[in-house]
């Protein structure tokens, strides 16, 4: 039987766990907050789900609004 | 002037004090002249690792206490005599040394010594601070795994908000057949998560265990985790020693690893 390579979820939830650290608070507040500054985002400035992107790192926040590639 | 080193990681058992004893052997080896110190009050386990539990008359409570000299609690290393260790109290905890007096103590040996590596506990409570207090820097050990690496980015948090941010990471016990079929997080899946310099990567190694058992550095032995080890110690002296391809299966690694008749 083959079987699912795991590392996908193991980065997954690292990247939910470690949001949540760092911000500390719970992982549905990650979401919550993503949620806000892309509601904020959108009310100034043109953007699509598909290209928006919250990274939140040991000491910053970025915030991604275009296609392009970093 | 001496630099103090700090072997650090959050989370338990990913291989602290194997690091500290060997990295130790391994400056001692450059020629350096090395104090490893045993952060870890009450767990006792770096001169088990060195292979100098027998040889303990004074330990690292003794010397902040002042019951006696800190030459006297020092252990000269079996075979290195540039090498010596500062052995913990088994019997004591963590309230019994502060972070000022750890401060004191390894102010007080940079000057008579090359480097000072500490030994810290698991944890980010007292024993932690009281290990990062005189650091100049610091080496964070994690393995490739959600829980070690969930508690490596919390230290590397605290380690940056204390103004310890000559940071570098060791990557221990991975599993290149796991990393290749997907079940494993690679080098560079840890690394871009941490964000922090990698210092190098040790295979997982059946060698190690058996040279703990006995005792025994692996630095300095013909194994994957010996040569990983070596190349540690000379990044950490300042040589730029590339980090060896794992995910290739024609790389250096591999080589290696068939060389040595690893399958």
């Amino acid at each position: 039987m083959m079987s699912v390579p795991s590392v996908q979820i193991a980065k997954d939830r690292l990247h939910d766990l470690l949001n949540a650290d760092r911000l500390k608070c719970t992982p549905d507040m990650t979401e919550k907050l993503s949620a806000d500054i892309y509601y904020a985002l959108s009310k100034y400035i043109e953007v699509r789900r598909e290209n928006f992107d919250l990274r939140i790192t040991r000491s910053d926040i970025h915030i991604k609004y275009t296609g392009e590639k970093d | 002037m001496g630099e103090v080193i700090v072997i650090t990681s959050g989370k338990g058992g990913v291989g602290k004090t194997t690091t500290t004893a060997n990295i130790g052997v391994g400056l001692a080896q450059a020629g350096k002249k090395v104090i490893v110190i045993d952060t870890d009050l009450g767990l006792r386990n770096l001169d088990v690792v060195m292979g100098l539990e027998n040889k303990i008359v004074y330990n690292l409570v003794d010397v902040i206490e002042g019951n006696c000299r800190v030459k006297q609690a020092l252990i000269r290393d079996k075979r290195f005599a540039e090498l010596y260790l500062l052995p913990s109290a088994q019997t004591r905890d963590k309230s019994s040394v502060s972070p000022e007096q750890m401060q004191k103590l390894v102010s007080e040996l940079k000057s008579e010594f090359d480097y000072i590596l500490l030994d810290c506990p698991a944890g980010i409570e007292q024993g932690f601070q009281n290990a990062i207090a005189g650091a100049d820097r610091a080496v964070i050990v994690t393995t490739p795994e959600v829980s070690a690496i969930r508690d490596a980015d919390r230290i590397i948090g605290l380690l940056e908000t204390r103004g310890i941010k000559k940071n570098a990471l060791i990557i221990n016990r991975l599993r290149i057949d796991m990393v290749q079929k997907g079940d494993m997080m690679s080098v560079e899946d840890v690394t871009e998560i941490l964000a922090i310099p990698l210092i190098g990567v040790i295979p997982d190694d059946e060698q190690i265990v058996i040279a703990t058992n006995q005792g025994e550095p692996i630095i300095g032995t013909d194994s994957l985790s010996g040569h990983a080890y070596d190349h540690i110690c000379r990044r950490l002296l300042g040589e730029e020693i590339p980090i060896p391809d794992f995910s290739r299966p024609d790389g250096l690694f591999s080589r290696i690893r068939r060389m040595l008749g690893k399958k």
